[in-house]
């Protein structure tokens, strides 16, 4: 499963900072991904993981630090940009009064596709995410996984070269989590796209991520070898390490 | 057509919001300016009847286009704000913000486009308002239009617009408070301090009265001492408010 990356790196978090008042929701992380790997962040409830994607993605200004994408800062960064990134972060992208396809277009078009490009792409990718039976229905009557799939549908139609994306398995049925893993692989390993991607679900992760960082309390603790044995056991150390340290200092080299 | 004006057209078309408020103003202000003229030719010494013979100057197009322009100020103020209102707080209560985000049109363009599309809304509902207001009037018999109706049915158009270029500041409300029941209670409130100014007789100076009381809902006294300037002031207000949500929308956080 592990592939040879590039050393290219297309995501990077430079001593990232976030405060919310007294709480430090991201705390001094550095992370990079590289083109062509799937980069898994895990980390318990209110560890900081989407905070840290919301800071990459310009959703929010860092306290301190800075964020990097395609070798361009996040700070100021425009179309030439953000035209390559595609992201599901929260709420997956969808207009209730909207039809699938529509939705799906209009993320195309927004991203900077014209009309004819858009509705090409987007008939492609609704077909990838068996969501053909759906596309001229309004997205409100969509159930919850086929609402994600939707939002991933408007994630990837403009073919970004990095994806950023918050659970994306949430509401997936099995069937669903399989075409996205297959998908999201063929995506980073076929076409070069670097992909950050956050998840709750271990076993899933050890399926498809090149490497896992771990955060805690807004700070990246550790690094995971996804390819080791019982990596829920791991896991779990080292975030009760983490926890019963309580200062926090960062990782060891990452493996290269 | 650009990305994002297309976008936002097509959000408002499919919007039931938009639909029914556009609707409630076209047919509204004829029907009941028509029902209004109706009262009056009847007659009478019932309560409506008088309360409508002291409402009308006259029975012909003059009375029946400044009742129109009377109910036309308030409905645009109140379907332009409250469409307003949906069309970027919506973004916020359905979560549907987050996909503004990180994609190549910018946010500062994207308000923009809400505009564009809220000025057409406003530009169709007001002429279409004027043009079924004429069919009407046409249909009650008031006989041919001249030069004195034409005007009426100018200042109708001028004064409708005026309040649904005033309805637009309540996008920056919608915007900094992330939904549009802020913006709707700051709309209720514009309205309250509306009737307040008009009441103390400083309605002529104040933007969102002063084009009501020049259609005459205020009668003619009231009416004769709104001029340009006064109706003017409704650009100034509009652009502030443009200027400052589209400023907003482009250094918007996701808190």
């Amino acid at each position: 499963m592990s592939a040879s990356p590039s050393t290219v790196q297309v995501i990077e978090a430079r001593g990232l900072t976030r405060s919310f008042g007294d709480d430090r929701a991201v705390d001094r992380a550095d992370l990079a991904v590289a083109a062509g790997q799937i980069h898994a962040l895990v980390g318990l409830n209110g560890a900081g993981k989407t905070t840290l994607m919301k800071l990459l993605l310009d959703m929010l200004r860092p306290s301190s630090g800075s964020g990097w994408l395609l070798g361009d800062p996040v700070d100021g960064a425009g179309a030439a940009v953000w035209s390559r990134v595609g992201h599901l972060i929260e709420t997956p992208f969808g207009y209730p009064e909207l039809t699938v396809t529509e939705n799906v277009v209009l993320a195309a078009r927004l991203q900077g596709l014209d009309r004819p490009s858009a509705r090409r792409e987007s008939l492609l990718i609704v077909g990838e995410l068996a969501l053909d039976r759906w596309a001229d229905r309004r997205s409100r009557v969509l159930s919850l996984g086929n609402r994600q799939r939707l939002g991933l549908a408007c994630a990837l139609v403009h073919e970004p070269q990095v994806l950023i994306l918050d659970e994306p398995t949430n509401g997936l049925d099995p069937k669903g989590v399989l075409e996205l893993r297959r998908l999201l692989l063929s995506r980073a390993h076929g076409a070069g796209v670097g992909i950050l991607v956050s998840s709750h679900h271990l076993d899933e992760v050890a399926r498809i991520a090149d490497r896992i960082t771990v955060m805690h309390r807004g700070r990246v603790v550790g690094v995971l070898d996804p390819d080791g044995v019982d990596l829920e056991r791991r896991f779990f150390d080292m975030v009760y390490a983490a926890e019963q340290e309580g200062s926090w200092t960062q990782p060891s080299q990452p493996r290269p | 057509m650009d990305a994002a004006v297309a976008t936002e057209a097509l959000k408002l078309r499919r919007s039931p919001v938009a639909r029914t408020a556009w609707l409630a103003v076209v047919l509204g202000a004829p029907a009941l300016s028509a029902g209004f003229i109706a009262v009056a030719r009847a007659g009478g010494d019932g309560q409506l009847a008088v309360k409508v013979a002291a409402m009308l100057p006259d029975m012909g197009w003059i009375g029946y286009l400044g009742m129109i322009g009377q109910i036309s100020t308030v409905a645009m103020l109140l379907a332009g704000g409250i469409v307003t209102a949906w069309c970027f707080g919506r973004e916020f209560a359905d979560g549907t913000v987050v996909g503004l985000f990180a994609i190549a049109v910018s946010r500062r363009r994207l308000a923009a486009a809400k505009f564009a599309v809220m000025l057409g809304w406003s530009l169709s509902a007001c002429g279409a308002t004027v043009l079924l207001g004429v069919a009407v009037g046409l249909l009650l018999g008031l006989g041919p239009l001249g030069s004195d109706a034409l005007g009426g049915v100018a200042m109708d158009l001028v004064a409708a617009m005026l309040m649904a270029l005033l309805a637009l500041p309540l996008a920056w409300v919608a915007s900094a408070r992330r939904g549009y029941l802020p913006a709707v209670g700051a709309l209720l409130l514009v309205v309250i301090v509306t009737q307040l100014v008009t009441v103390v007789g400083a309605g002529a100076w104040f933007p969102y009265a002063a084009p009501g009381l020049w259609v005459g809902m205020g009668g003619a006294e009231s009416a004769a001492a709104v001029g340009p300037v006064q109706l003017l002031l409704a650009i100034p207000v509009c652009a502030a408010g443009i200027w400052a949500t589209t400023a907003w929308w482009a250094r918007a956080q996701l808190t």
